[in-house]
């Protein structure tokens, strides 16, 4: 008996969520999910409730599913069941899932289809590289991007005795070093969980690939090639730095990470995303001083262009005329020059598109603290027009390779794997992920 | 043990019955078969659609090195939970079985476990095993580096069988209780009139008396190390580091819903499946055999 | 009982006093860490005696993990499998016990054999129809041919679409969906002597009369046995409602929440505010075994043999 009063609940209930996905009477309220928590989370909210407040016709409701992992993989839930958010952010390397999955609207096609006219040229040519398709369209939004830097304790630089920041990565050993000598337990913190930074960014600024047909850009039959290039000598570095004591893991399951051991100056030298310059900002402990560069280089090497990270907006199908109509008023109401400005300036995030950050640099923006050093990433991102190395990864499952490398120095590190036969087992690894992704998605040609 | 008296009536069994076999039919066998034919496939995270692959999804996982290590670190944690947890419990059984004064009030306590969420046992237990904090931490302090799970792949499976076999420790008391306590007392008076020492009875009189709670909580608590692990390993190493404290169902769970390989972890939930099922009949096999010696 | 030496006494108390510490300091080391400042938590090595902040560390917790809206969501849960659970229970083991027809062994042996694989191991196949429940039946009827008889006759597609995405049924059904109480009530159905059915049936008493008047008084240590386990395993589900809730806010459970308060997010050891969560989350079933003991114990031991 009950049973079936629960049975009847249920159909109840799903005859309600089908009500509620019909068009709605005066404003059209629709999902926005995103992948950030805590203080950025904020941010997001804080936009949310501006664009509002900014027009009656739609209502935005922003739900933060904590970070980019479950983003994707609740979006895909959600999905499935029919239940999915209007707009999604998706990060860097779930980009080609996304353009393979069939489930978006094209951002450029919904945008021109409500009638605003977006310049489609204007972005940095960075970001534009790693979110368009072979045929230059962009077909997500790029929203909040950055690229990696490297960070430094001035105290501690100047403590050794070293003025300005290290450029490359032989000053960095040698400042560190010095450092150690000076008494100061961990000159650099290292998080193997940061395989962006260290791993991928290294790649970018050093020209090298991690996959042939430049990073994938070129068909699904890419393969990995990371044990045949600089990233080798680099890992054996950072494991000799580690054994010495010069690099020291932090990360959460050691229970401080890296960024908070910078900002607890425990730590001296920390390479993160230029979206934390925000936070560290405001995190710093008191009598931590600090500043930041690109990141460094081996001085025998030319510098290209870093990646840019972060994620993008994406629009997906299976909604109505109303709700699209609401998320393109939304992906215009953030590409507003004031609106723009406001989200670099309150997180770390850049200026996405050119004039935006022209207009920065016009007014001052990145001369005084606390924002100085922000120019910096745009800096790193525009180095060099985009190699084929450097332009992005166009990876199936990518975010899975990115975890197998993350498990790669960690085992290179803590269990002393040798760093030549992990990283080939590493390739291999990828290699199998790749395979699988080019047969699930048989047939299908990247956009 | 058949029943003479039953009432016969057309409709109303099926009425009685039929909400539960819908739930079974619904919830049960529609998604078994639905795995079993994701298993065949590559199934498109999107839902975009799949093609069929025969045994691709099989050969790719038996193929696979990492696999077969994490088919043996499973294996290996059951037996350790396993051993560890059973050998307390019928440890504090044998003594609660005494029936001393005031022995209740130990066998109330010994149950609280069984009650106690594996995640959250997993928080309470990293705390308590952090390389850095309190407990743990003063130890760190006389040598450092001496314990620490973030780093090292043994420290951190053995934090994770530790607390593994301390929740099954109610459940298990219980079973070894009500064993122990249904032992007829004239045998164990019988034994200790021939003067048999209480550790030579528990061996040669209790033990082989109460053989088949022992085997039925074998089978269980190794079903149990398949189950109960996710949420102690997603809250205490999500796995790591490097892998070390995977375990099958761990790996499903990040093969297929973080990594987006549903075919695979479809693929590997029928392997695990079919290692359950045959732990679950030899279990059976044996209670029938208790049974016909009965 | 038999030794009444003093001294293998004593032995035997200190043994069950150490297992009383094995069991009891992961509590207590909860208790005390949950009452204690951030300073006090981070001392190395640790006070292990409590201290007097466990109220505003609760708060702390209770406000960090938004712990009011998922502990009423984890009632809901709980409460709903247990009473979902008893009813189904109790009338298919019913059914399968008193009642002579064809199907009987059939179902009997088509429900107990989900006392195989628990819901963890079907993790996979589970999810994928969670998307829509009513997918069988869709198929059915599209293979049947119905579907399309009905479009051809009325125009309108047959579109069976049930979503347990975000939803209590979502997070309750499939735990429903087994044969743990079922089985325990066969058992004890099983021990009732034909006897009281046939006097019921001289009485001129329906089946469904037996039931309500006779069956139900009988079983209720049963029910209360029945009830406590499953309103602790529900309680304790961690990896399913994590899969079939994307919406946290809404739908969530207090378990879920328990890796939201591990101290990462904001760089501060606080262990203390964990652990203080940890502790009002364990409470409940905690409470429930401690008090329930007697009917619980006596419950587990007939469902598992």
């Amino acid at each position: 008996m009950t049973s079936i009063r629960l049975l009847s609940a249920a159909s109840t209930i799903a005859v309600l969520s089908i009500a509620a996905a019909a068009p709605a009477m005066a404003q059209t309220k629709f999902e926005f999910w995103y992948g950030l928590s805590g203080d950025l989370s904020e941010r997001v909210q804080e936009m949310c409730k501006g664009f509002n407040e900014s027009q009656a016709d739609y209502e935005i409701v922003c739900v933060s599913q904590e970070n980019y992992d479950n983003t994707l993989q609740n979006t895909i839930a959600a999905y499935r069941a029919n239940k999915q958010p209007t707009v999604t952010q998706i990060f860097d390397a779930g980009t080609l899932d996304l353009m393979l999955s069939g489930a978006y609207m094209p951002i450029r096609e919904l945008m021109s289809s409500n009638g605003y006219e977006i310049d489609w040229n204007n972005y940095l040519s960075g970001i534009a590289s790693y979110f368009s398709t072979s045929t230059g369209e962009m077909l997500s939004l790029p929203f909040n991007n950055s690229t990696a830097v490297i960070y430094y304790n001035t105290d501690a630089l100047a403590k050794v005795g070293f003025e300005g920041t290290p450029k490359t990565w032989e000053e960095v050993e040698t400042v560190a070093r010095a450092m150690k000598d000076a008494g100061y337990e961990c000159p650099i913190a290292f998080d193997p969980s940061g395989a962006w930074q260290w791993f991928e960014q290294f790649s970018a600024i050093h020209n090298q690939p991690i996959a042939t047909k430049g990073n994938g850009f070129g068909g699904l039959d890419a393969e990995m090639v990371v044990s045949q290039g600089k990233f080798v000598d680099q890992l054996t570095w950072i494991k000799k730095m580690y054994d010495e004591g010069i690099i020291v893991h932090k990360s959460k399951d050691a229970g401080e990470t890296a960024n908070d051991a910078f900002v607890n100056g425990k730590c001296q030298i920390t390479s993160s995303s230029i979206a934390d310059h925000g936070t560290f900002g405001k995190q710093a402990a008191e009598g931590v001083h600090w500043t930041n560069a690109m990141l460094p280089m081996w001085s025998d090497t030319e510098r290209t262009n870093s990646l840019v990270g972060g994620a993008s907006l994406w629009t997906l199908k299976g909604k109505s005329e109303e709700e699209y109509k609401g998320a393109a008023a939304f992906f215009n109401y953030l590409a507003q020059p004031e609106q723009a400005q406001t989200w670099s300036t309150i997180t770390g995030y850049v200026p996405v598109t050119m004039a935006g950050f022209e207009a920065m640099k016009a007014n001052g923006f990145y001369n005084e603290a606390p924002y100085k050093g922000r120019e910096l990433a745009v800096e790193s991102l525009t180095f060099t027009p985009p190699t084929e190395n450097s332009r992005g990864i166009r990876l199936g499952n990518y975010a899975s390779i990115r975890q197998e490398m993350v498990k790669t120095m960690q085992d290179v590190l803590f269990n002393n794997a040798p760093v030549l036969e992990t990283l080939q087992a590493f390739d291999a690894k990828g290699n199998e992920i790749l395979r699988r992704f080019e047969q699930t998605y048989k047939g299908a040609q990247l956009p | 043990m058949e029943r003479r008296a039953f009432y016969r009536n057309p409709v109303l069994p099926w009425l009685l019955i039929g909400p539960q076999l819908l739930l079974v039919l619904v919830f049960f066998y529609w998604p078994t078969s639905q795995a079993l034919y994701w298993a065949f496939t590559l199934e498109q995270p999107w839902g975009g659609g799949n093609s069929w692959v025969w045994l691709d999804n099989f050969i790719a996982i038996f193929r696979d090195r990492e696999y077969w290590a994490t088919v043996a670190r499973s294996a290996f944690y059951a037996i350790c939970t396993t051993g560890l947890s059973m050998a307390v419990a019928l440890f504090l059984a044998c003594f609660v079985d005494r029936s001393l004064k005031g022995t209740k009030l130990f066998q109330s306590v010994y149950v609280w476990p069984y009650a106690i969420a594996a995640p959250a046992a997993g928080v309470a237990f990293r705390f308590i095993f952090a390389p850095q904090s309190g407990i743990i931490g003063s130890i760190n302090q006389i040598w450092p580096g001496i314990w620490d799970p973030s780093t090292n792949g043994v420290h951190a499976l053995a934090m994770v069988i530790i607390c593994h076999a301390w929740l099954g420790i109610g459940y298990n008391f219980i079973f070894f209780l009500a064993a122990l306590q249904m032992i007829p007392r004239s045998i164990t008076e019988a034994g200790a009139m021939d003067g048999a020492r209480p550790v030579r009875r528990m061996f040669d009189l209790q033990l082989p008396l109460i053989a088949p709670t022992v085997f039925f909580l074998l089978i269980m608590n190794l079903i149990s190390s398949f189950t109960d692990s996710f949420g102690l390993i997603d809250t205490m190493t999500e796995g790591g580091p490097v892998g070390s404290t995977e375990v099958m169902v761990y790996k499903i769970y990040f093969d297929g819903f973080k990594g987006l390989d549903y075919s695979g972890a479809a693929a590997q939930s029928i392997v695990l499946m079919f290692l359950v099922i045959a732990l679950t009949f030899v279990q059976f096999k044996w209670v029938e055999k208790r049974v016909h010696y009965n | 009982m038999i030794e009444r030496s003093p001294v293998f006494n004593i032995f035997t108390y200190a043994a069950m006093t150490l297992g009383l510490l094995v069991v009891l300091v992961p509590f207590w080391i909860v208790i005390v860490a949950g009452s204690q400042s951030l300073q006090e938590v981070s001392r190395v090595p640790i006070v292990l005696w409590p201290s007097s902040h466990l109220w505003e560390n609760i708060q702390a917790a209770w406000a960090r993990a938004d712990l009011g809206p998922k502990m009423i969501n984890s009632l809901i849960v709980a409460s709903g499998v247990t009473f979902g659970k008893i009813v189904l229970a109790s009338i298919s083991a019913f059914a399968i016990v008193f009642f002579d027809f064809r199907a009987r062994m059939v179902c009997f042996w088509m429900i107990f054999i989900t006392l195989m694989l628990p819901l963890e191991v079907r993790i996979v196949p589970t999810y994928a129809i969670a998307a829509n429940a009513l997918l069988p039946f869709q198929v059915v009827l599209d293979t049947l041919g119905i579907t399309g008889l009905v479009q051809t006759l009325s125009s309108v597609r047959i579109g069976l679409e049930w979503n347990l995405l975000n939803s209590y049924t979502g997070l309750i059904l499939p735990l429903v969906a087994t044969a743990t109480g079922t089985f325990l009530y066969r058992q004890f159905f099983m021990t009732i002597p034909d006897e009281l059915i046939e006097a019921s049936k001289m009485d001129g008493a329906s089946p469904v009369r037996f039931f309500f008047d006779v069956l139900l008084p009988l079983s209720r240590t049963n029910m209360l046995a029945l009830a406590t386990i499953m309103f602790v395993s529900s309680w304790n589900q961690y990896l399913w409602p994590l899969l079939i809730t994307t919406d946290r806010t809404n739908y969530g459970t207090v378990v879920m929440q328990l890796k939201a308060l591990i101290p990462t997010q904001n760089g501060t050891p606080d262990w203390n505010v964990t652990m203080a969560g940890a502790l009002i989350i364990m409470l409940p079933p905690l409470l429930i075994v401690a008090l329930m003991q007697r009917w619980f114990v006596r419950g587990l031991i007939t469902r598992d043999k």
